[in-house]
């Protein structure tokens, strides 16, 4: 039976054991590259003296002091002093207090993490919202130099961050845009324009002209019909495209570093500044990674459909 | 009043439409790409140092471009720079050709582990940079100790080591970045239609034959228009690299892009920068366009 079903198996087919061969090589790739990813969260629970442990610690008793580091900042105390204080009210001054600190006041991460969401929403709703409406004139309409155009949109890309960030600095020194939130949202819109007009022209370009033009004959003005036709049709565009939009503005770092200090830094820069007693305090980096990175997972996972086409600026449709 | 803006607004002319529609857009890219990319050029014939203000702005002709085209610490970074992008290159090719090949063998699971697999591209590279700081750590980071328990190499320090460092950079970004190739190939691969195949079985060519005549030259253009993504990507690296290695040590994985920010942020020699940033621009435009012009005649055949 089994040996019948072999030869009416379609040539086109794989065979089943070069499919489990295949399996288990890509399963073998898929689990070292999950190395670091699971080695970011299990840090984010180990104490600090277990995450600089030597040899290196796989399994280590749970522990929040990464997180309690990243949300407070501490001092250190004398012995005798912490000897005066009152006991410990909280589980998290408790682990502060095991350590010889007292904690000093909440730390900056939940300021930055403010920063990120701000900067990183507004760039995507204007880049999506200037976007969508550039896309589909350049989908609908005959634009004079329009293929110059929509060249010159890419090629904005191509210009180093860290070349465009002189004069921008010298530019927003100037009209007191620096260290801004105002001036981070309109410089990650931009960045994300060409993304958001190219990927969403893909998208609108493939509604068929047909829907407005039959709405349009019905009394619609095109106005009218690019808001009630185009744009419910785009929707899933719009959306897949205003979360790279959001992923990019999220994980930018050559800009936030360079035009930001304190007021409008977002977490890209800020993360890498964690330090503890003697160097980077590792468990809180990697609390503060676990956390940034969980909506980009999440994100991912969503998105995993248009990934391609949002990575190659629409060059390629799946 | 406020319903003739509003029926001017729904009704009016497409041409009016296509101008309001595309203005923010150019607008905005004249405003913060297109006067700053002008005001590059314009500093980089000039003395100005952005850190010192109300000093009159000189004139100073090619003297950068000379400085920087007969400076040997330039070259040195160059050399660096492409000996990043063509071993990157190589690696993620190779791995991201051979994982789609695999992946569309169209087992049990592969999606999932598609998304698995994925995952590393859509992070923060400054973050990952962080991260794999601690990784590479010659006592407490688990890299070391992986590489050690395959092939015992005694002690070692990934980032500190003059040999080492270029191959850190390059092993975090083949991580990062192989699972887009993968993707792209993948497009390709599924793109190719079955028909193909059912011919080439009925003439009876054998499965390398197939691979050869069929598989390959469907996937190359993906491929190759993954290579000039990523190649213009990692010209202009910093972000990942920055957080890394901070371009040490010494200079040694001083990629264009830090040296850039070197010079622009850390001296403040901003004629110098600018002038190098145009460099750069020059150089990625005319090898991105000989590229796509190679990459087209391909198509072609």
């Amino acid at each position: 039976m089994s040996a019948s079903r072999d030869t009416t198996r379609s040539p086109l087919e794989p065979s089943a054991t070069s499919r489990r061969i295949a399996a288990f090589l890509i399963i073998l790739y898929a689990s070292i590259a999950f190395i670091p990813m699971v080695l970011i969260v299990s840090t984010a629970f180990k104490s600090v003296t277990d995450a600089i442990s030597y040899p290196p610690k796989i399994i280590s008793e749970p522990s929040l002091e990464g997180f309690v580091n990243l949300f407070t900042q501490r001092t250190r105390q004398s012995a005798e002093y912490l000897e005066t204080l009152p006991p410990p009210e909280t589980w998290y001054e408790e682990i502060v207090r095991k350590r010889q600190m007292v904690i000093a006041g909440p730390s900056r991460f939940i300021q930055r993490f403010v920063n990120s969401i701000i900067i990183g929403f507004g760039a995507t709703f204007f880049s999506v919202f200037f976007g969508t409406i550039a896309a589909y004139a350049f989908s609908r309409f005959r634009i004079p130099l329009k293929d110059d155009l929509l060249f010159f949109v890419l090629s904005t890309r191509m210009f180093p961050p860290i070349a465009a960030a002189v004069p921008i600095f010298l530019m927003y020194r100037k009209l007191g845009l620096s260290d801004s939130h105002l001036g981070m949202i309109m410089l990650y819109t931009v960045v994300n324009l060409s993304l958001s007009v190219w990927l969403l022209k893909g998208f609108i370009d493939e509604i068929p002209r047909e829907y407005e033009d039959a709405a349009m004959v019905d009394g619609y003005s095109r106005m009218s019909a690019f808001f009630k036709i185009i744009l419910p049709q785009a929707a899933t565009g719009i959306a897949a495209t205003a979360i790279f939009c959001l992923i990019f503005a999220w994980n930018e770092y050559a800009f936030a570093i360079l035009l930001t200090f304190r007021e409008a830094q977002t977490l890209p820069p800020f993360i890498p500044t964690i330090i503890g007693e003697g160097g980077l305090d590792w468990p809180a980096i990697s609390a503060a990674t676990m956390i940034f990175l969980l909506p980009v997972v999440v994100f991912t996972i969503i998105l995993r459909k248009h990934l391609l086409r949002g990575i190659t600026f629409g060059a390629v449709k799946r | 009043m406020l319903k003739t803006i509003n029926n001017k607004l729904i009704n009016m002319s497409d041409r009016t439409m296509a101008w309001l529609f595309t203005l923010p857009t150019i607008i905005l890219l004249l405003f913060i790409n297109i006067y700053p990319l002008i005001w590059t050029v314009y500093l980089s014939f000039t003395n100005y140092k952005a850190n010192r203000r109300g000093v009159e702005i000189a004139w100073v002709g090619l003297k950068w471009y000379e400085k920087i085209l007969t400076n040997e610490d330039v070259w040195l970074n160059l050399q660096a720079t492409a000996h990043f992008l063509f071993w990157t290159i190589f690696f993620q090719a190779l791995l991201g050709l051979t994982l789609a090949l695999l992946l569309d063998k169209k087992f049990k699971g592969h999606e999932i582990l598609t998304t698995i697999v994925v995952l590393p591209m859509m992070l923060s590279p400054a973050v990952v940079g962080v991260f794999w700081k601690y990784i590479y750590q010659p006592q407490a980071g688990l890299f070391n100790h992986i590489v050690n328990a395959i092939y015992n190499f005694g002690e070692f320090t990934m980032i500190g080591d003059v040999s080492l460092a270029p191959w850190s950079i390059i092993i975090v970004d083949t991580w990062m970045w192989t699972p887009f190739v993968m993707l792209m190939c993948l497009a390709g691969l599924r793109s190719i239609p079955d028909y193909l195949y059912e011919a080439a079985e009925i003439d009876r060519a054998s499965k390398w034959q197939q691979f050869l005549h069929i598989t390959l030259p469907s996937v190359l253009p993906f491929l190759m228009l993954a290579v000039l993504l990523r190649g213009i990507e990692n010209f202009k690296m910093f972000d990942l690299v920055n957080e890394l290695t901070g371009g040490g040590p010494g200079s040694i994985t001083e990629l264009a892009s830090i040296h850039l920010k070197r010079a622009a942020f850390e001296k403040w020699r901003t004629g110098y920068s600018s002038a190098f940033a145009v460099i750069l621009f020059v150089t990625v435009l005319g090898a991105g366009n000989i590229y796509v012009k190679l990459l087209n005649k391909l198509k072609e055949k």
